[in-house]
């Protein structure tokens, strides 16, 4: 039944040997080395602080949307971190192999990287940055903030929550195993076809790449039926459609796009599946294969997976820029169509992704158009924006700088946007470095937004802010980077410079590699800032402490609770009177957290069930890669068995008792905004 | 959060399951389904109106269903359900039919056509079998 | 009211805060509504598998006439039609029975829309049984690969909705119609008539037209 390999296999370890440890390899040892220190670092302080059980009772097992929230975004920065060592492992390679004097290390003919090697990087860029990084960081912040903005206890399920994380972390897991045993896809985070089929990639790298993505997938995928059912059902009393947040409007849209077109991620890496291990036909070049079905299939996800991850920046920007500018949002109604429209619109231009596909005039002259309609409603923000800060007092704090980059990156990128956006110039850069640069004008944008929205709402989950200093370092530092790096892959985009070079062979563009070196240096000063920021902002944990609204002037429901947020969110659910309750109340003196006396909050218990799901899940990914197919059944068998198993447990709530609410109510740092206690 | 405070018994969604509904459903569907069988087994009718009026048949059986099946109307139980589904709906029309839409066209621009050894039906059939397929989702579009 | 110390805005007359369980959402409601959002993510990964269909029906000319006769055999899936649909009726059966609370009438009608789903596997299975005996699989074309996966993965469904059914014949038992068991019946009863929908597609597009392209 299942299609014939090339190589070793036997029946107990699959294809997994002693060689596919790539021991002789000095840079994987060298991070292995790395990685195990970092590793037993972790394990060595948990033990010396018997912080195992704490972790295992309060976080491994939680159900609470805060705390998934804030493990989807230490998730985000991990995987963000090596997402960045990646980059700059192309960045050095492509300034040192310039031209056919330049120098070879490590095996190289030129540069340090084999092409082998290279392309592993950057498939591994691609995919964490945009699947391990943005998704979980952005899915984090919608998962603390969506449920207190709409004034809710918890999601819809608290459950489905923890698993969808634990899926997501068992899928990041198997793209760091790779690293130290066996190798990645090396043909580009989206693959390609028939280069992915198994003839023309016999390792275990797709496979890999195929079932981290698919994991990722699923659990996103039970991510947005989650904040999707939150916000649809779970507001609180007097919050109608159009009193709901900005934010939670973006979230809610964002998760339309991924509740509707993850699946057809889940088809188009399934079959490169089927074609891998039965043997099919789906995307062979002859036998009534169709590779370009590939193209299509994955793309009419990956276009509106780009707007997936940038409505929700656009939702935290409208949430920073009216705090900073203390006035109201300009422009809401249409801050709302908007949305909604760049979320429709994106799931008629994927074809741009391949205009050179030969497709008929008409085709391509449609998704042109379709390409540029969505410069309408993003446009519509911009304004919307600007007019919000226009006559405001705009207060520069750090949440602020980032939504202002996030503003000018969103014009840069945009408009290069446009340009790519007409197909018969497309056919001159496709595959080049100027629509690499301009993709990552939108990521840093989204990049910009979440460091903004981390910056903004990180008080109202710990308690304390974060320090001004050192994140003003790091944020200058991004800039210069950015422009450093970013602005020289332009003029080359232009120039001709196509993408994934492992070996330039125009000496003439060697200046331009140079300084793009130059600003990658600015982005590693820029890690070491955030790192100051992290450990001051923690080292001064309780002289900056705060209260339930941490700047003043903020304008929504989460303010209205104790920061950090009790596990139950609100002692009593608010009744919402007005669009920015939270500042309608402290304009008409009512700005007090309501806390006299107190009732039983019904709340689900923590269950070891989702991390059991995630590591089985992670087994059978793992066995499947191998094709040790005793274990991919044993995973597989057991998983539909903990679920049904778990299905018969009755026991899955707890009640907290009114003398802890009050206890917890009583014992909150609850200082509140000096004007609003009158 | 759960909060059993009610019989699960009386929640409206309980509510919906009507007999006559699904017997109704039941009927319907297995009657056009017969006749879609009977038009197809007839061999009279061109392929071109074949796919038109099976394809009808099934649109309307489809249509039969999401409302006595899954029960698609605007209730105050299901309105949510319905209006998730009619969301859903145009992405499937343009997911199916702007891919029919592109692979046509590239078929004929870039005349990929399969090895005359390999096949063993008339030359022309595969070409025919695009179009009937393009036709398959006007009709569905439609 | 918490609102009381000051008294700009009408005190005492705005609600501010919703004491006791007023609320309590509604748990059912909730655990439907995701089930049907899930559901349709099903229907938008059919609708990828169908797009995949029509790309590849362009080359089901590699298939001779006498394998695509055999493999779109309109009678036998006209059987299995009538085996899908009269178990998704027992099934309606058994949702007019929880109406009516009745466990009894519940228990009888899932167990027959078990079993015959398990007699329509049984029939799709020998069907490819035979196919696959004739060396008609889904490695010999593309069009075939995806005629295949969209029967095969229609029957996983029904794989897993009789293994759902046995679960929820076995807690009905052990519960009676608790809030969970009631929920999880509705979202069977979803997931049941939607195979009956998808089943639809599969005959008209895949068995009845497959034949003609």
């Amino acid at each position: 039944m299942f299609v014939h390999l090339q190589g070793p296999w036997n029946p107990v370890w699959g294809r997994l040997s002693l060689q596919a440890i790539p021991y002789q390899n000095p840079i994987l040892l060298g991070t292995f080395t790395f990685a195990m220190i970092a590793a037993l670092a972790i394990v060595g302080a948990v033990v010396y602080f018997r912080a195992g059980p704490y972790l295992w009772r309060e976080w491994f097992t939680t159900v609470d949307h805060k705390k998934i929230g804030v493990m989807y975004c230490l998730l985000g920065l991990v995987m963000l971190f090596r997402g960045f060592a990646d980059a700059l492992m192309i960045r050095t390679q492509q300034a040192i192999a310039v031209g056919p004097h330049s120098p070879g290390y490590l095996g190289a003919l030129h540069g340090y990287l084999t092409p082998f090697h290279i392309g592993q990087v950057y498939t591994a860029h691609g995919l964490i940055m945009v699947v391990f990084a943005a998704t979980p960081l952005l899915v984090g912040i919608m998962n603390i903030v969506v449920p207190l903005q709409i004034g809710a206890r918890d999601m819809a399920y608290p459950y489905l929550n923890a698993l969808g994380f634990w899926l997501t972390a068992a899928a990041g897991a198997l793209v760091m195993l790779s690293l130290f045993v066996g190798n990645f896809a090396h043909g580009g985070w989206y693959g390609f076809l028939p280069l992915f089929e198994l003839p023309y990639s016999p390792g275990v790298g797709v496979d890999y790449w195929m079932w981290a993505f698919q994991l990722s997938a699923v659990g996103t995928t039970m991510g947005s039926i989650n904040l999707i059912a939150t916000i649809v059902k779970m507001r609180a009393p007097g919050m109608t459609w159009m009193r709901m947040p900005i934010f939670t409007w973006a979230s809610l849209s964002t998760n339309l796009i991924a509740l509707t077109s993850f699946p057809v991620l889940m088809v188009s890496l399934a079959l490169i599946g089927l074609d891998r291990y039965f043997g099919t036909h789906f995307y062979t070049a002859g036998q009534g294969g169709n590779l370009m079905l590939y193209n299509d299939l994955f793309w009419v996800w990956g276009h509106p997976e780009v707007y997936f991850l940038i409505l929700p920046a656009f939702g935290m920007m409208s949430e920073i820029i009216p705090t900073f500018s203390e006035k109201t949002l300009f422009g809401y109604a249409t801050m709302v169509v908007a949305s909604f429209a760049i979320g429709g619109v994106s799931w008629g231009v994927w074809l741009h992704h391949f205009f050179t596909m030969a497709a008929e005039p008409s085709v391509n002259s449609f998704y042109s158009v379709t390409t540029m309609l969505v410069g309408i409603p993003t446009g519509v923000k911009v304004f919307n924006w600007i007019f919000t800060m226009y006559r405001g007092r705009v207060r520069f704090e750090l949440p602020m700088l980032w939504a202002l980059l996030a503003l000018f990156l969103l014009l840069v990128g945009g408009m290069t946007g446009m340009m790519n956006a007409f197909a018969t110039s497309d056919y001159m850069w496709h595959n080049g470095v100027f629509v690499v640069a301009h993709f990552h004008m939108m990521v840093l944008l989204i990049a910009a937004s979440i460091f903004g929205g981390v910056e903004y709402w990180f008080p109202k989950v710990f308690g304390f802010k974060l320090e001004q200093r050192w994140g003003k370092w790091f944020f200058w530092f991004m800039v210069l980077g950015t422009a450093w790096v970013f602005v020289p892959m332009f003029i080359l985009g232009f120039a001709g410079m196509t993408r994934r070079l492992d070996y330039i062979p125009v000496t003439q563009w060697a200046p331009y590699l140079r300084v793009m070196l130059v600003g990658m240096a600015f982005y590693v000063m820029a890690l070491g800032f955030f790192v100051a920021h992290l450990y001051v902002s923690l080292r001064d944990r309780v002289k900056n402490r705060v209260g339930a609204d941490p700047w003043g002037t903020t304008r929504n429901l989460e303010w209205m609770t104790h920061s950090p947020v009790p596990a139950y969110n609100f002692a009593y659910i608010p009744h919402v009177h007005a669009r920015d309750e939270w500042a309608w109340r402290k304009e008409h003196g009512m700005a007090s957290l309501g806390n006299e006396s107190f009732e039983d909050i019904h709340m689900p218990r923590n269950t070891g069930v989702p991390v059991l799901l995630g590591g089985l899940a992670f087994v059978l990914c793992f066995a499947l890669v191998w094709r040790i197919w005793w274990l991919a059944a044993a995973g597989l068998g057991a998983v539909v068995l903990v679920i049904i198993l778990r299905s018969f447990a009755r026991d899955t709530d707890e009640v907290i008792p009114a003398k802890t609410v009050a206890g917890v109510e009583g014992g909150a740092q609850d200082a509140l905004p000096a004007p609003a206690r009158g | 959060m759960t909060h059993a405070v009610e019989n699960p018994l009386h929640h409206p969604e309980v509510h919906q399951a009507s007999l006559p509904g699904y017997v109704a459903s039941f009927v319907i569907t297995i009657g056009i389904m017969t006749a879609a069988l009977w038009l197809t087994e007839k061999g009279s009718l061109s392929a071109q109106s074949l796919v038109g009026w099976t394809s009808l048949l099934a649109l309307i059986a489809i249509l039969i269903q999401a409302y006595w099946l899954l029960h698609m109307n605007w209730s105050k139980a299901q309105v949510w359900h319905t209006v998730a589904m009619v969301l859903f709906i145009p992405l499937f029309v343009v997911m199916i039919g702007l891919t029919m839409w592109m692979f046509h066209g590239l078929y004929q621009r870039t005349a990929i056509t399969m090895p005359s050894g390999m096949r063993t039906a008339p030359a022309m059939h595969a070409a025919t079998g695009g179009v009937a397929t393009t036709t398959k989702e006007a009709a569905k579009a439609a | 009211m918490s609102a009381s110390t000051n008294t700009r805005a009408q005190p005492g007359s705005t609600v501010l805060w919703e004491k006791g369980d007023a609320a309590g959402h509604d748990m059912l409601g909730t655990r439907t509504f995701g089930f049907w959002l899930y559901m349709l993510t099903d229907a938008m990964v059919y609708a990828a598998l169908f797009a995949a269909f029509g790309v590849l029906a362009h080359n089901a000319g590699l298939t001779s006439k006498s394998m695509l006769a055999s493999v779109f055999d309109a009678q036998a899936a006209y059987r299995d039609t009538i085996v899908l649909f009269t178990s998704v009726l027992a099934y309606g059966y058994a949702m007019v029975a929880l109406k009516k609370g009745s466990r009894g009438g519940v228990a009888i009608g899932t167990a027959v829309a078990m079993i015959l789903g398990l007699v329509f596997l049984a029939m799709v299975g020998s069907d490819l049984e035979r196919l696959f005996s004739q060396g008609i699989v889904p490695q010999l074309n593309g069009f075939l690969s995806i005629v295949f996966t969209l029967i095969i993965y229609h029957a996983l469904h029904i794989i897993v909705g009789a293994l759902w059914m046995l679960v929820m014949l076995m807690q009905m038992g052990r519960d009676g119609f608790t809030s969970n068991v009631v929920y999880r019946l509705i979202n069977l009863r979803i997931f049941w008539h939607f195979q009956a929908v998808i089943w639809v597609l599969l005959f008209v597009f895949v068995y009845l037209q497959g034949k003609i392209i």
